[in-house]
């Protein structure tokens, strides 16, 4: 933990869009000896939590009681959100059409795939109340036509986030404002209908980003639990709660598959793979299947993987017949790994777009308002370009890959034991996921020193 | 991180919706107004600036934006283009030719765009060009590829504020041959960019009694080059480079660490380090170095009232840096073309009595009319010769040496070196 504390200390905000020079200035540090180093340092971990008391992990994990917390989230919230939802997408059609400069595109792939993601993940459960789709739907006041029936699980909600990373990955053109207002017009209706239809438990399993939002939730460390709110280290929640369905759990997968697909497909390696030219990248329209084609193969490789180191732990202690529970168990520890490359991927992207959302902010619809007082906001990527701050923000996205696997490897363990009951049991049955996870470390911090050509 | 200017800072389009509001209150609030009143239409001109705000092309798509934004401002504080505003139409790309060609469409059929302009990746180029042919739209590219003086495209496309690279690369051979050597290894990215640098080099190198005694193809994936330093001809005396993408700073690094101190001339183009700031560690070995040099990143000593007028406008500092933030290295080798064409654009404008798409024809038979344009406020890069025959712009070429992390100019190619024989003859096509 030692380790763990000190990679937290060097944490410092920073980071970057794609951009040449501060490709280049990776590849000028010792990125050789960050990746040892971070890999080391998860090792590391699996080693402490193999050598301490079974009860030293579930301990850390027990959260601080804090305030006693009011019931359901209001639905005046989700409906205030809902109509500054309309009102994005209005500005999508008829704001400016630079994406940079549109409220909708900043709202979208900043505000919300960036931001909310990591403040649902690193702070609280924030959707619950600014979800767009609960208020609009109290106010009709209509019981379900419905019932959403069992066996459909979270397939729904997989296919509704496959369908979001598709535009994510290999729409050509997905900030685009008009295009990006019909998508999400379309995706809020769909979904608003088949609440109407199913009633909100459509929410909590058809609804892909509702779903996604719920999921990181679980890793935050405020939550409610019993009436109180309560702090704890990433992962409490998976503790205080049984283990996920199955499609909850291969939806959980499926999000730690998309964000390193989303880190994979802008390396050189991605790129010689598929014969294109890293200095001369055709555009997006030009790779469109290429793109599909490496997230469905992500998609299905991944939790291929899991799942076979979840079999081989199990037969390592000769208890195979628990492998369905397992494979529901676990897949919330791969959680902080998802949430650890979120923030290292994105980084670069918020520190970037971070100005053009304020600048957006300061004057939303473009007639020279200064809302924030700011006469006018310069967008700068300087912090690309010198060798200090370069450094900075790859400790941070390394720590944040580092940190994020840690606490993967010790609630992995938690879980373990809890199931298994016996301290060299969960060791031995862990040892394959654990290798996985240090394997996923490497992985991940080569991701962030290889050369991008996107 | 964030930069807050103080003083006007009125994008065009803004300027030009407040211009559009209730006569009375736009009066009021807005002094320009009166200037606009002689047109016979207050209409804007909507020029559709086709962006690299994604992909890519971004880094310098953010300075493209920057300038136009800027030499707009001035061109509407003047008056506009024949007493009408200018109202700039910003639409990204993302650096996507597909997408470019889409853009292209958006500005004519849905923008009602006058003109399209400012797109600067060659491919994004060459897959828009076509479709603004078929538009009959005038795309105005600030792309220095040889595309449109090789005759490939169209009549319709014209570069009429940035030199291509041909003509870049020609006028470099006289210095390179006079001052550095006459037997020159290339080391290049292998595909279409260097191959244009190899070829044209090797062809210009000759006319000036050197050679090309070895040309080393880098794999465009490549991020160690040691490797292909071994294979540098020993009697090499100048090493000429263009490597771009992210493995630039890893080459120049291993570069001085093959050489140490002994080291042949070097000779590169800035393109390799466009928006990078030169003190970045890795660089030092290009102390003594020469570089072409679009337009000079810092200010010289004989820095002309024009470049001064030019960077005050934009918000670049004398290191060629955002005023804002002096780390922000802007891409001040290209993006003047940027302010020059919208300069010519004003001019064919005005030269035409444009009034409206149905003389867009009469817009580009005038600025194929054009020939000169002196150094000036609107043409600070220096001045201009424009061929209307090819539609490409010649001027002046900047050759610089990196002292203390600066470059420092060391010679001004003539534009005549950078000639070359019509490759095309536009205006014998049809519109």
């Amino acid at each position: 933990m030692a380790v763990l504390l000190l990679l937290l200390a060097s944490l410092i905000p920073g980071a970057a869009l794609a951009h040449a020079t501060e490709g280049g200035l990776v590849l000028l540090l010792p990125t050789d000896l960050y990746i040892a180093g971070g890999t080391a340092a998860v090792a590391l971990t699996l080693i402490l939590v193999v050598l301490l008391p079974d009860r030293a992990a579930l301990a850390l994990f027990r959260p601080l009681p804090l305030l006693k917390s009011r019931g359901r989230a209001p639905a005046l919230t989700s409906f205030l959100s809902f109509l500054a939802l309309v009102g994005l997408v209005i500005l999508g059609l008829i704001g400016a059409h630079n994406p940079m400069k549109n409220p909708l595109s900043l709202a979208v792939w900043s505000l919300f795939w960036v931001v909310l993601v990591l403040v649902q993940g690193l702070v609280f459960d924030f959707w619950r109340w600014i979800g767009p789709w609960r208020g609009p739907h109290a106010l009709l006041r209509r019981p379900r036509l419905m019932c959403l029936p069992g066996w459909v699980g979270h397939w729904p909600a997989l296919f509704s986030f496959a369908a979001f990373a598709a535009v994510l990955l290999a729409h050509p053109a997905p900030a685009d404002p008009e295009r990006l207002a019909a998508m999400v017009a379309c995706y809020w209706g769909f979904h608003f209908a088949m609440t109407v239809v199913f009633g909100p438990k459509w929410l909590r399993r058809g609804e892909g980003l509702s779903v996604l939002m719920h999921a990181y939730a679980l890793v935050a460390p405020f939550g409610k639990v019993r009436g109180r709110t309560r702090l704890g280290l990433h992962g409490w929640k998976v503790l205080a709660r049984p283990a996920p369905p199955l499609t909850l759990a291969l939806f959980m997968v499926a999000l730690l598959a998309v964000g390193s697909y989303d880190g994979l497909h802008e390396t050189f390696w991605w790129f010689a793979q598929l014969g294109w030219n890293p200095l001369e990248f055709p555009g997006r329209s030009m790779v469109v299947r290429e793109n599909l084609a490496g997230l469905v193969a992500a998609l299905l490789l991944l939790p291929l993987i899991y799942a076979t180191a979840i079999a081989a732990g199990l037969a390592l202690v000769g208890d195979l017949s628990r492998f369905g529970y397992a494979f529901c168990a676990f897949a919330p520890a791969l959680l902080p790994i998802a949430l650890g490359y979120h923030f290292a991927h994105y980084l670069p992207v918020l520190l970037v777009e971070g100005q053009y959302m304020l600048a957006v902010a300061n004057d939303p619809l473009d007639t020279g308002a200064h809302l924030l007082g700011l006469d006018h906001v310069h967008v700068t990527t300087s912090f690309f370009n010198t060798h200090d701050t370069v450094r900075m923000i790859f400790i941070a996205q390394a720590g944040a890959i580092v940190i994020g696997h840690a606490i993967a490897i010790v609630l992995s363990h938690a879980l373990a034991a809890r199931m298994l009951g016996d301290a060299r049991k969960a060791a031995l049955s862990q040892a394959p996921l654990a290798l996985f996870m240090v394997a996923y470390t490497l992985f991940g911090l080569w991701l962030l020193a290889s050369p991008r050509g996107v | 991180m964030t930069d807050i200017k103080t003083g006007p800072a009125n994008p065009s389009r803004r300027t030009a919706i407040k211009t559009l509001a209730g006569a009375g209150a736009a009066a009021a609030s807005l002094p320009l107004w009166a200037r606009y009143t002689h047109a016979q239409t207050a209409e804007p001109i909507r020029i559709g600036f086709q962006m690299h705000a994604t992909g890519i092309g971004s880094a310098y798509g953010r300075w493209y934006d920057r300038t136009t934004q800027a030499a707009a401002r001035l061109i509407n504080e003047a008056g506009g283009i024949n007493g009408r505003p200018v109202e700039i139409i910003t639409e990204d790309d993302g650096t996507d030719p597909k997408r470019g060609a889409e853009v292209v469409e958006k500005f004519a059929n849905q923008h009602k765009c006058d003109i399209a302009y400012g797109t600067l990746f060659s491919h994004v180029v060459i897959g828009s060009a076509p479709r603004a042919g078929e538009l009959k739209l005038p795309y105005f590219v600030v792309s220095e590829g040889h595309h449109v003086a090789s005759g490939m495209l169209n009549r319709w496309t014209v570069q009429p504020g940035i030199t291509d690279v041909k003509s870049q690369v020609k006028s470099m051979a006289p210095f390179v041959a006079e001052n550095l050597g006459k037997k020159v290894t290339m080391i290049f990215p292998d595909y279409a960019f260097g191959h244009d640098h190899r070829d044209f080099f090797s062809e210009a190198i000759a006319e000036q009694g050197g050679e090309v005694i070895a040309k080393l193809a880098i794999p465009p994936s490549e991020t160690s080059f040691t490797k292909y330093f071994a294979k540098i001809p020993r009697e090499t005396e100048v090493i000429y480079h263009v490597m771009v993408g992210p493995a630039v700073l890893t080459f120049v690094k291993e570069m001085g660490e093959f050489f140490g101190p002994s080291r042949p001339q070097i000779f590169g183009f800035i393109d390799s380090l466009e928006a990078v700031d030169l003190a970045s560690p890795g660089l030092e070995f290009l102390e003594g170095t020469y570089f072409w040099e679009g337009m000079p990143r810092y200010a010289q000593p004989d820095q002309t009232e024009f470049d001064k007028h030019y960077r005050e406008a934009i918000g670049i500092d004398e290191n060629g840096a955002s005023v804002n933030d002096p780390k922000d290295v802007s891409t001040y080798a290209h993006m003047f073309g940027c302010w020059e064409t919208l300069y010519v654009i004003k001019a064919g404008m005005e030269a035409a009595g444009y009034a409206g798409p149905q003389d867009r024809q009469k817009l580009i038979e005038a600025v194929e009319a054009m020939t000169e344009w002196p150094e000036s406020n609107e043409h600070p890069q220096g001045p201009k010769l424009f061929n209307g025959k090819t539609h490409q712009v010649f001027g002046p070429q900047y050759i610089s040496v990196v002292e203390n992390s600066r470059l420092k100019v060391v010679q001004t190619a003539a534009m005549e070196t950078g000639f070359y024989p019509d490759e095309v003859d536009y205006t014998t096509q049809s519109f």
